[in-house]
């Protein structure tokens, strides 16, 4: 089984008065991401990353092409509970406190109610927040806001998960326990779906990668072919490989 | 989705937007209102004035008794005079008011005027005001992502929401209409048991102007057009209700057949805050003390008013309403 799966989307945002204008986000865009990897989408801003996470959770609707998540089209939104999302600048409501919110949003998740205690202050303690949870999160710094999004992500023990520039804000110790929450849920064989610009992270946790350039495929594959320079052989940093895929189809 | 998992998401969206509403400065001022009111209510003292003797044929001259004994009663009552002996008093005697009803009157006319003028005009323009940002702020996409990404379909997210405000307008009525019940119905031993009939129709009367607030907010995602927008269309239900009385009371003023009809589609579509005012006045008897609305007295004696077609249409409206916002909340992307 595959986590997601693109076929030929297509997303157009309308624009302008009566929608008459529109912007192409992504383009004819086919993509599998396999069950039980930990998949990098990168590519420049603009090129659509963010479209296609809206539309693998049925955030937006494609113009062209199928979608399917966890085996299933994406009108079937019950395997959304088997999803977590954590988004690079979410404003949780600023008066609930981090034990509230993440009661909130794992109740929406579908977690029984019997086990949401337990569940919330195992992930509160996780992430480094147990001491703070009784705190309006209005008091928070935004990396202890991204701590609580990546508790938040998780508490439903999602098959796919999906961090959308999950770096922002956190410090070192932050990006530690992000990586360490990535392996081990990657450990018990479930997925995880990294967009980001933060290069190092997506070394040290992709197997494999999509590069998306001005809305289609620029590469997919893995990591390790895609360093080494394709006319010469040499290796490359990933910030060397992706800025000759940036420029090579900016001039396509 | 089943239904069993669709009110559990109608139910964390209500205990949500409880939670929203307590956390704000607002909740704190209109409970401090209550209070204010249940403080004047329970300072409440009256003293009645026996019933006179009424002539259908001249509206009598009223002078309160101790401004009659100045000239002199008896030269008063020869001149017609009607003389009134009952006082109300508020602010435990710091006011003094003349009344020339008879306790328990008087003490309904208090009620009429703290439920029907404050809180249901007053009282509910300014809820309206307060949730408008309500629904803006929860779909603005940075709050909404997230909420959206979830299992629970998106009808139920909005309708929790929507529940979850009218649950608390109606939290808060309640405490208003209670707390002020209990303090008049203690300091004048007055107790009038269809003045609790307030606590649904404001809520309803809110209910229903906020499901326009709600699909200003969905399709604007703007807390100014959604508060400013409810506004103008809770103006125009007013002038719409009135006006389709008025047509009715006088057929031969001149209004285009066309302009007839749409009025009377107007009215049978729309909200109509008129006629839940009028049901109130009904219920507190408060054509003893206070003159209707002559478009409503006409229209009800003419057996032309009917209250359940009225709420019913009014409700029918709101639903509709909220499955449009449903519908159209569920279209966007995000």
């Amino acid at each position: 089984m595959t986590a997601a799966v693109f076929e030929q989307v297509g997303k157009t945002y309308r624009t302008g008065l009566l929608s008459r204008g529109g912007v192409v986000a992504v383009n004819n865009v086919s993509l599998t991401v396999p069950q039980g990897s930990v998949f990098g989408l990168l590519g420049p801003n603009r090129a659509g990353k963010t479209t296609l996470v809206k539309l693998l959770l049925s955030l937006a609707q494609p113009t062209s092409g199928t979608v399917s998540r966890l085996g299933e089209p994406i009108r079937a939104r019950h395997t959304l509970g088997r999803v977590g999302y954590m988004h690079e600048n979410h404003a949780f409501p600023r008066y609930l406190s981090a034990s509230d919110v993440l009661h909130f949003y794992g109740g929406l998740s579908g977690v029984a109610t019997d086990e949401l205690p337990g569940r919330v202050d195992r992930l509160l303690d996780r992430v480094g927040l147990a001491d703070r949870k009784r705190e309006p999160i209005a008091r928070f710094s935004k990396g202890m806001v991204q701590r609580l999004g990546l508790a938040q992500a998780i508490i439903n023990e999602p098959d796919l998960l999906i961090l959308d520039e999950p770096t922002e804000g956190l410090d070192l110790m932050g990006r530690q326990l992000l990586r360490d929450v990535v392996r081990e849920t990657n450990a018990l064989g479930r997925t995880v779906l990294l967009v980001s610009h933060s290069l190092p992270e997506v070394e040290a946790l992709c197997d494999e990668l999509a590069v998306l350039v001005l809305g289609q495929v620029a590469y997919r594959g893995s990591l390790k072919n895609l360093l080494p320079d394709p006319i010469t052989g040499t290796p490359r940093t990933l910030e060397q490989a992706l800025q000759g895929i940036y420029t090579s189809e900016a001039r396509a | 989705m089943n239904l069993s998992e669709a009110i559990r998401t109608v139910r964390w969206m209500i205990a949500d937007t409880f939670r929203q509403s307590l956390s704000t400065r607002l909740f704190w001022v209109t409970l401090a209102i209550t209070a204010v009111c249940t403080l004047l209510c329970a300072s409440v003292r009256v003293s009645g004035d026996p019933e006179s003797m009424r002539y259908e044929w001249e509206v009598p001259a009223i002078l309160p008794q101790h401004e009659a004994e100045k000239i002199g009663t008896d030269k008063a009552k020869n001149d017609g005079v009607r003389i009134i002996s009952g006082e109300m008093t508020l602010g435990f005697g710091a006011v003094k008011v003349p009344i020339g009803r008879s306790r328990d009157d008087s003490v309904r006319l208090l009620s009429v005027w703290l439920a029907g003028a404050l809180a249901d005009t007053v009282g509910v323009l300014l809820a309206l005001l307060w949730t408008a940002g309500f629904i803006p702020t929860f779909l603005e996409p940075q709050s909404a992502t997230v909420l959206l990404a979830k299992p629970a379909p998106r009808w139920s997210i909005l309708l929790g929401k929507y529940l979850g405000v009218v649950g608390f307008v109606a939290l808060q009525a309640f405490l208003f209409v209670g707390g002020t019940w209990s303090a008049l119905g203690m300091a004048t031993g007055v107790w009038n048991p269809n003045y609790w009939l307030a606590v649904p129709l404001l809520v309803l009367n809110f209910g229903i102007f906020f499901s326009v607030s709600t699909f200003l907010a969905v399709c604007s995602r703007s807390t100014v057009v959604a508060a400013f927008g409810t506004l103008l269309f809770w103006l125009l239900c007013w002038a719409m209700n009135f006006s389709h009385h008025r047509m009715l009371m006088f057929p031969n003023e001149s209004l285009t057949p066309i302009s007839r009809f749409l009025l009377d589609v107007g009215y049978w579509s729309f909200p109509k805050p008129l006629d839940l005012s009028s049901i109130f006045f009904d219920a507190m008897h408060a054509e003893n003390f206070v003159s209707k609305v002559e478009e409503m007295r006409t229209l009800q004696s003419a057996g032309k008013f009917s209250p359940e077609a009225s709420i019913a249409t009014s409700v029918g409206f709101a639903a509709v309403v909220v499955g449009l916002s449903a519908y159209e909340l569920e279209m966007t992307d995000y």
